[in-house]
């Protein structure tokens, strides 16, 4: 069983006024604080290397996609996002992608594909701001999805730690 | 027949002293808000206009385009009703307060206050006693349980503590001797010290916390408290009905400051300038009576709201007692001394 016992109030709390008076000195202090809000659509909201925002197509430093259109993020896509064709390219690599369309509406932000992904193509970036006026627009294609590698690269560093990290904790298992 | 310019006088006072009351009103729903983010480390509003000082203008629009709706099975004339009974009285007792002193305009001398009649305390007496019936008929004929509550608590809360009110505006009454608001103010005139303010701590405390009381403000606004009620008395009222009410309220708070300013501050006098210019004098007042408005807001986003019983023992059993000695006290000093 609890007992709750009520503080006995001195007379100068009972009294009221005094405490007030003590109350509004503080939150007359806090009117001078420094203001925390966030200015939102102006200033944007902090985003650090962790930040799992809507995935974007590598474009390598030599203006070509990485991606090959081997369709594994495709299959691993939990929510059928990602829809992929292929075509045949000169270059090295044979294979580059004719179509590369996200339906943003569909995708849960869950990074598989960024997981998936063998050639490190598609990552996880930190746009965060998915809002527009029809459901049309919010199917991203591939010129909405490339971005250069340098934009992506705090993210991909923070991807290649984490999986050494994987690597070595298995490999003593 | 009053002469020309008399009349002219008469109606540009009106129109200056109504329509900076409603500018007040509504300068003062963007106080709220800004002082209110202040205090919890925000910015407040500030996309309409520079700084958020268009805010009311577009909340007034907002307003008068939203859906009028009557529920079922209320009252529909007093219903309708009851947001004029709140705005009206409010905005009616600022008829008698001086804003200034003597002013001359076109050869013709005059004060500014719309009426300057002898019994301008008991008018602002009276007239604030009718604020209640706007906060109850609407609780009533709103056919809801919540409204019901709130205007009851109203209606117990303004009884209870205008009677402190009333005492406190007795006592200055006493001191002055006389019912004529300009003549309390220029029984104030001169040295600073000849405020009542140091003549009348006691009910100038009282009479303070009477007007948050009697404005429904907090730490005493039981009629519309959120957390129980709902809204209180205004839970069914939307669009300009709910903003009728809201112009009372402000209006009653800005009636409420520039009573205080004048039983307690000097009203318009300027310490040691008895015979300012009115257009220092109309400042000063208006610096005054701002301050009592900031403590509104300021008291509203530092206090918790009280407990109704906590309200009600508080009114009649230390108020009302403290009011009645005071007001023995002075008339006993007055009379033997």
């Amino acid at each position: 069983m609890f007992v709750v016992k009520r503080k006995e109030l001195s007379l100068r709390e009972r009294l009221f006024l005094p405490e007030i008076a003590r109350a509004l000195g503080h939150s007359l202090r806090a009117i001078f604080k420094p203001k925390i809000t966030r200015q939102y659509p102006e200033e944007g909201l902090p985003t650090t290397e962790v930040t799992r925002g809507q995935p974007r197509l590598v474009v390598k430093e030599d203006g070509a996609m990485a991606c090959v259109s081997c369709g594994l993020c495709e299959a691993a896509c939990p929510a059928y996002a990602i829809t992929i064709d292929g075509q045949e390219t000169d270059r090295f690599i044979e294979r580059e992608p004719e179509r590369f369309d996200i339906d943003m509406l569909r995708c849960i932000l869950c990074g598989f594909c960024e997981e998936a992904c063998p050639k490190d193509a598609i990552f996880m970036s930190d746009e965060l701001e998915l809002a527009d006026y029809s459901r049309e627009a919010l199917k991203y294609d591939i010129e909405k999805l490339k971005r250069p590698k340098a934009a992506l690269q705090k993210r991909i560093d923070y991807v290649y730690r984490i999986n050494e990290r994987w690597r070595s904790s298995s490999s003593t298992s | 027949m009053p002469e020309l310019p008399e009349v002219l006088a008469w109606l540009l006072k009106a129109a200056l002293i109504y329509g900076g009351l409603l500018g007040t009103a509504a300068g003062m729903t963007l106080a709220e808000r800004k002082v209110s983010a202040w205090i919890q480390w925000r910015i407040g509003p500030n996309r309409v206009g520079p700084w958020g000082l268009l805010q009311p203008i577009a909340d007034g629009i907002k307003f008068i385009f939203k859906e009028e709706v009557v529920p079922q099975g209320a009252n529909p004339v007093l219903f309708r009703l009851a947001p004029m009974f709140s705005a009206v009285p409010a905005m009616l007792a600022v008829a008698v307060i001086p804003f200034a002193g003597d002013l001359s305009f076109f050869g013709h001398s005059t004060t500014l206050a719309i009426a300057d009649i002898e019994i301008s305390a008991l008018y602002v007496v009276a007239i604030g006693g009718l604020g209640v019936y706007g906060v109850i008929l609407g609780g009533w004929s709103s056919n809801s349980k919540y409204s019901l509550l709130g205007g009851l608590r109203a209606s117990a809360q303004m009884v209870s503590y205008e009677l402190s009110l009333i005492l406190c505006i007795l006592a200055v009454v006493v001191m002055a001797g006389s019912l004529n608001l300009s003549t309390i103010v220029a029984d104030q005139a001169g040295h600073v010290f000849r405020w009542n303010l140091w003549s009348q701590p006691l009910a100038f405390v009282l009479f303070v916390i009477a007007t948050f009381a009697e404005t429904n403000r907090h730490p005493f606004d039981f009629a519309e408290c959120e957390p129980e009620l709902v809204g209180g008395f205004h839970t069914e009222y939307s669009s300009m009905k709910f903003a009728l009410f809201f112009l009372g309220e402000y209006c009653a708070m800005v009636v409420m400051a520039c009573l205080t300013t004048t039983f307690f501050l000097g009203g318009f006098e300027v310490p040691s300038w008895p015979e300012a210019p009115w257009w220092i004098q109309l400042p000063a007042f208006l610096a005054k009576a701002g301050i009592f408005l900031f403590l509104f807001l300021w008291v509203r986003w530092t206090l918790p709201r009280f407990r109704f019983d906590q309200l009600m023992s508080i009114g009649w059993k230390v108020m009302l007692p403290l009011a009645l000695a005071n007001l023995f006290a002075t008339g006993a000093v007055i009379s033997f001394f």
